[in-house]
C-alpha cells in the first residue's frame, strides 16, 4: 500500500509541473501514465480499473523479488547503524527483521546487540583454541581484544586461499584474524593443524574459522553447515565450537558451500542443493517474521504473496483476502519448480490449478464468501461431527427425558435409560407405564405420552437435522466441482477431435472449457454459502442471502446440465450459445453473492447465531439451542 | 579414510590413554559405531561408588549430529527415564556441538548426576519425589546406585538384605505400605499407586486416605 501511495505522490508533483508547461498535452499524458503504472507493477494479478468489493490489492513476489526487499532492508541497515552489510544481515536477522526495534536498542546498546546477533565475540573474548583438544576450556586467556569487528573481512582473508605454503596456512586463523593476537599466539603456535573435529592432520588441510577463530578443516565445516541447512532446516548457522555464539554471515556460507573454498572433495551437487535451500530458508524467515507477506503454500512453490491491507487481525471481520501467488499446478518434484509468475506458461489443464489461498488463514483454498473465522468455525464442526452425526441419525435415538443418546442393543422394546433410568418404548418413545400389561399397545398413533415424547426428541433431533441439511449440500458441492471437471477431461478429448474433423477453429471449441472454470468456481461459492448459511442468524438477512444463492444455484446447476448434453457436431453452434449465454449469467449470479455478502461484511450486515471471534455475541433468541 | 571412523577411533583411543577421567569406552559387537561407556559415579552424592553404564550408538553425519547416548545402569533421577534409561541433556539434543567429544558428554553425564534439573525432568515422577523431598530421594537413589550400579549398601539397615526391597525401590516409608496393604489390596499394587501419587514428605497429609484408596480400586 505505502510504496503505491509513494507512486502516485511523485505523479502528483509530475502532473503539476506539467500542466504549468503544456496544458494541451494533459489529457494524453494521463493515460500514458495509467499504462507505465500497470507496467511498474508488472507482478500484479489483480489489475483492472476497478477492483471488485470481494477482492483484495495483493501483489505476488517470486523468491528473488523477495530477496531484494531483504536486501533494501539489510542496505537500509547498514546505512543508518554503519556496518556491513553481513553484520546488518546478521542483527535483522536476529531481530525478527524489526527494523525499528533494531534500530533502538542497538542505539543503546550495540556492543550487546552485536554479540546476542552472534556478529561479534563477547568483550573478554577468549583465547581461540587451534589445539586438537578443545574441549579443554581452561585455555581461557587474558587477550582483550576489540569485541567488534567486521566478520566479513576476516572471512575473505580466511577463506581464501592466499597463503601458499601449508605451514603458513597452519597458523593463518590466528596470524591474520588480528594483529593484536598475532603476538600473544606466536610463542604456542602448534606444530601442525589439526582439525578438532575431525582430527585430520595432513598438510594440506585448510583451516577456516569465523570471527572467533575457533578453526576447523573446510571439509568439516562443509558437512556441518549441509547437515545444519538440511536436516535441521536452520539458517543459523552457529561456530560449531561449544558455547560459542558467533553466527557465520551469508558470504561465508556461499564460500564453504559453493566457491573456491569449498574443499576439493565435496559433492558439488549436494553444495548447491545445500546453498539453494539456505537461500530458502532466509527468504521464509523474512517472510514469515513479515506480517504484510506471507508464503505460497502450495507444495513446491517458492512465492510469496504481499497483502498489506490484510495484516490485522480485525480486517478478518469485513473481508476475506484470498490471494493467489499467480504460480499454476504443482511440481513434480523439487527439482523442475515452475517459473516465476511472470512468464505465461501457455496452455494451462484445468488440473492446473492455480495456488489460490487466503491470506488471512491457513485454508489453502478460497473460502469466499464466507469470512475466515466462520468458515475455520465450519470447518472444525465437519471435521469434529459429520461422521458421528450421520451414525447417530441413522442407529440412535435421544431420550425423551434427559436427552441422552441411546443406541438399541437388543431386540426388547422396553428401553431403560441409563442415564436417568426412564423407562420408555424404542417404537412410539412414550413412557413405558402407559403401555400397561400390553407389550405392544403403542401401535394407536395419537397416543398423549408418545406425541409428547416424539416433540421433545424432535426438537433435539432438529438441530442434527439442520447441521446436516447444510453439510450435505457442503459436500455435495465440493463433489459435483470434482466430476464436473473429471467429466471435462473427457470432453475437451471430444472437442479436439471435432476440431479435426469439422472445420471448427480452435477458439471455437474452447467455450467448454471455460464454462467448466466457471462451473466449478461457483461450486465453490456455493460450497461456502451453505457453511455461511449454517451460522447466519435468521431474519431478512438471512433469507435474502439465501435467495441469492438459491439463484446462483439454479444458474449453476442448469449449466451443469448443459455440459453434460451429447455433443454432436451439428449442433455444437446452438449449444455454443447456450452454454456462452448460461455461462455469462452464471458468472454474473456468483459476482452478486460475492459482491453482495462482500458489501454485508463491511456494513457489518450480517449476524450469526454462535459468537465469532470479532463480532458481537449473539443476542440470545437467535441461538441455536 | 572416512571422518567418521578416524574420528571415532581417535576418540576410543585418547580415552584410553586418559587414565585421570576414569571414563572407560568399550566396543559392542565390533563396531565402533555402538560403543558401551562408563564412569563411576560422582563423589558425594547419592550416586558415589556407583559403576554407571551407557549405551552410546554415533550417527551417519557425527559429529555434526549429536551421539545417541542412554544408560544401560538403571539411575534414579529426575532427567534419566527410571524405566528406559533415556536422557534429558541439552547437549544431546540442540545445544550438541561438533567440537564436543564422547569423552566430554560422558562427563557432562557425570555432572548432570551432580546437578539435577527437576524443572526439566525426563521422569516426572521421580521429578515430583525430587521436589517433595530431597531427603527421601537420595535415599532411593542410594539405594538404586546400591542395587542396580553395584554401590555400597544404603545406610538404612534394610539395604543389607539380599532381597530387593521393592519398597525402598519406589522411594516409599514401609509403614505407609503396609498401612493400606493391611486394608486387603495387594503390596505391589499398593507400591504403584503409592509411587504414583508421590505419597512422601509433606504430600502425605494433603493426600487423604480416600484418595488412596480411589486409586486402589480403580487399578
Amino acid at each position: 500500500m505505502s510504496s503505491d501511495y509513494e507512486i502516485s505522490d511523485n505523479e502528483g508533483d509530475y502532473y503539476d509541473s506539467d500542466e504549468m508547461m503544456e496544458d494541451y498535452q494533459n489529457d494524453d499524458q494521463d493515460e500514458d501514465d495509467m499504462e507505465m503504472d500497470d507496467y511498474n507493477d508488472d507482478f500484479r494479478i489483480n489489475t483492472g480499473p476497478k477492483r471488485k468489493s470481494y477482492e483484495v490489492d495483493y501483489t505476488s513476489l517470486s523468491q528473488s523479488s523477495v530477496e531484494e526487499s531483504l536486501k533494501e532492508d539489510v542496505d537500509h541497515i547498514c546505512g543508518i547503524l554503519g556496518v556491513d552489510p553481513a553484520v546488518a544481515a546478521l542483527l535483522l536477522r536476529h531481530q525478527g527483521w524489526n527494523k525499528e526495534s533494531l534500530i533502538e536498542k542497538y542505539m543503546e546498546t550495540p556492543t550487546k546487540v552485536l554479540v546476542d546477533s552472534g556478529a561479534a565475540v563477547p568483550e573478554p573474548a577468549r583465547e581461540p583454541i587451534v589445539r586438537a583438544h578443545s574441549v579443554d576450556r581452561s585455555a581461557a586467556g587474558p587477550s582483550s581484544r576489540r569485541a567488534i569487528r567486521s566478520n566479513s573481512k576476516l572471512l575473505s582473508s580466511l577463506t581464501l586461499p592466499t597463503r601458499s605454503s601449508a605451514q603458513k596456512s597452519i597458523s593463518s586463523p590466528a596470524a591474520s584474524a588480528s594483529k593484536f593476537r598475532k603476538d600473544a599466539k606466536s610463542s604456542e603456535e602448534p606444530e601442525s593443524f589439526v582439525c578438532p573435529i575431525c582430527f585430520d592432520d595432513s598438510p594440506e588441510l585448510k583451516p577456516v574459522a569465523l570471527d572467533c577463530g575457533h578453526s576447523a578443516c573446510s571439509g568439516c565445516w562443509n558437512a556441518y553447515t549441509i547437515s545444519k541447512i538440511r536436516d535441521e532446516g536452520e539458517h543459523c548457522i552457529r561456530c560449531m565450537t561449544e558455547g560459542c555464539a558467533i553466527v557465520a554471515p551469508d558470504d561465508f556460507v556461499h564460500n564453504i558451500l559453493v566457491s573456491d573454498a569449498a574443499p576439493p572433495g565435496s559433492d558439488t551437487n549436494e553444495n548447491l542443493v545445500a546453498w539453494t535451500r539456505f537461500q530458502e530458508l532466509l527468504v521464509r524467515s523474512f517472510v514469515s517474521s513479515n506480517s504484510k507477506l506471507k508464503f505460497c503454500p502450495y507444495p513446491g512453490c517458492t512465492n510469496t504473496v504481499s497483502c498489506p491491507s490484510a495484516t490485522s487481525k480485525s480486517v478478518l471481520t469485513t473481508m476475506v483476502p484470498i490471494v493467489s501467488c499467480g504460480a499454476k499446478g504443482i511440481p513434480r518434484s523439487a527439482n523442475d519448480k515452475k517459473p516465476a509468475p511472470s512468464s505465461p506458461s501457455g496452455i494451462t489443464s484445468l488440473y492446473d490449478k492455480e495456488h489460490v489461498f487466503c491470506f488471512g488463514c491457513p485454508i489453502e483454498s478460497d473460502h469466499r464468501p464466507v469470512v475466515c473465522g466462520v468458515a475455520r468455525l465450519w470447518l472444525k464442526k465437519c471435521e469434529d461431527d459429520s461422521e458421528t452425526a450421520n451414525w447417530i441419525k441413522s442407529n440412535t435415538k435421544e431420550c425423551s427425558k434427559c436427552q441422552s443418546t441411546i443406541e438399541k442393543n437388543g431386540g426388547c422394546n422396553h428401553m431403560t435409560c441409563k442415564k436417568c433410568k426412564y423407562e420408555f418404548c424404542w417404537v412410539c418413545m412414550g413412557p413405558w407405564s402407559e403401555h400397561g400389561t400390553a407389550w405392544y399397545s403403542c401401535n394407536r398413533y395419537d397416543e398423549k405420552g408418545g406425541i409428547e415424547a416424539r416433540d421433545a426428541q424432535s426438537r433435539s433431533r432438529a438441530s442434527l437435522e439442520r447441521y446436516l441439511h447444510y453439510y450435505n449440500r457442503w459436500a455435495n458441492h465440493e463433489q459435483s466441482a470434482k466430476l464436473s471437471v473429471e467429466l471435462y477431461a473427457k470432453t475437451e478429448k471430444k472437442m479436439e477431435d471435432m476440431q479435426i474433423t469439422s472445420d471448427l477453429t480452435w477458439i471455437e471449441v474452447q467455450f467448454m472449457k471455460k464454462a467448466v472454470e466457471e462451473v466449478e468456481k461457483c461450486r465453490m461459492t456455493l460450497k461456502w454459502t451453505y457453511a455461511m448459511a449454517y451460522y447466519l442468524a435468521r431474519g431478512n438477512e438471512k433469507d435474502l442471502f439465501e435467495d441469492n444463492q438459491r439463484d446462483l444455484e439454479k444458474a449453476v446447476e442448469d449449466l451443469s446440465e448443459l455440459l453434460e448434453s451429447p455433443i454432436e457436431t451439428e449442433n455444437i453452434p446452438v449449444l455454443r450459445q447456450k452454454v456462452t449465454d448460461k455461462t455469462v449469467y452464471v458468472q454474473k449470479r456468483n459476482e452478486i453473492v460475492l459482491e453482495d455478502t462482500a458489501t454485508g461484511f463491511l456494513d457489518g450486515r450480517w449476524k450469526w447465531n454462535v459468537s465469532v471471534d470479532g463480532f458481537e455475541d449473539p443476542a440470545e433468541e437467535v441461538r441455536i439451542d | 579414510m572416512d571422518a567418521r571412523l578416524r574420528r571415532v577411533n581417535k576418540e576410543i583411543a585418547d580415552c584410553k590413554k586418559d587414565r585421570t577421567s576414569n571414563i572407560s569406552l568399550e566396543l559392542i559387537d565390533n563396531s565402533p559405531f555402538h560403543l558401551r561407556g562408563s564412569f563411576p559415579g560422582p563423589e558425594d552424592t547419592p550416586y558415589q561408588g556407583g559403576h554407571f553404564e551407557v549405551d552410546i550408538i554415533i550417527p551417519d553425519s557425527y559429529p555434526f549430529q549429536p551421539v545417541k547416548m542412554k544408560f544401560l545402569t538403571k539411575v534414579y533421577h529426575p532427567n534419566v527415564s527410571s524405566a528406559s534409561g533415556a536422557i534429558c541433556l541439552d547437549i544431546l539434543k540442540d545445544a550438541w556441538s561438533p567440537v564436543l567429544t564422547l569423552k566430554s558428554t560422558l562427563i557432562s553425564l557425570q555432572s548432570l548426576l551432580c546437578s539435577p534439573e527437576p524443572n526439566d525432568p525426563q521422569d516426572a515422577e521421580v521429578a515430583k519425589h525430587y521436589t517433595t523431598s530431597k531427603g527421601s530421594f537420595e535415599e532411593t537413589a542410594r539405594y538404586w546406585t546400591h542395587i542396580y550400579a553395584g554401590g555400597p549398601g544404603a545406610k538404612d539397615p534394610k539395604g543389607s538384605k539380599n532381597i530387593r526391597d521393592e519398597v525402598a525401590i519406589a522411594g516409599l516409608e514401609n509403614a505407609h505400605v503396609d498401612q493400606f496393604e493391611g486394608l486387603g489390596f495387594p503390596r505391589n499394587k499398593v507400591i504403584d499407586v503409592l509411587r504414583r501419587l508421590n505419597y512422601r514428605g509433606a504430600n502425605v497429609a494433603q493426600i487423604s486416605e480416600d484418595r488412596v484408596v480411589e486409586e486402589l480400586l480403580k487399578s
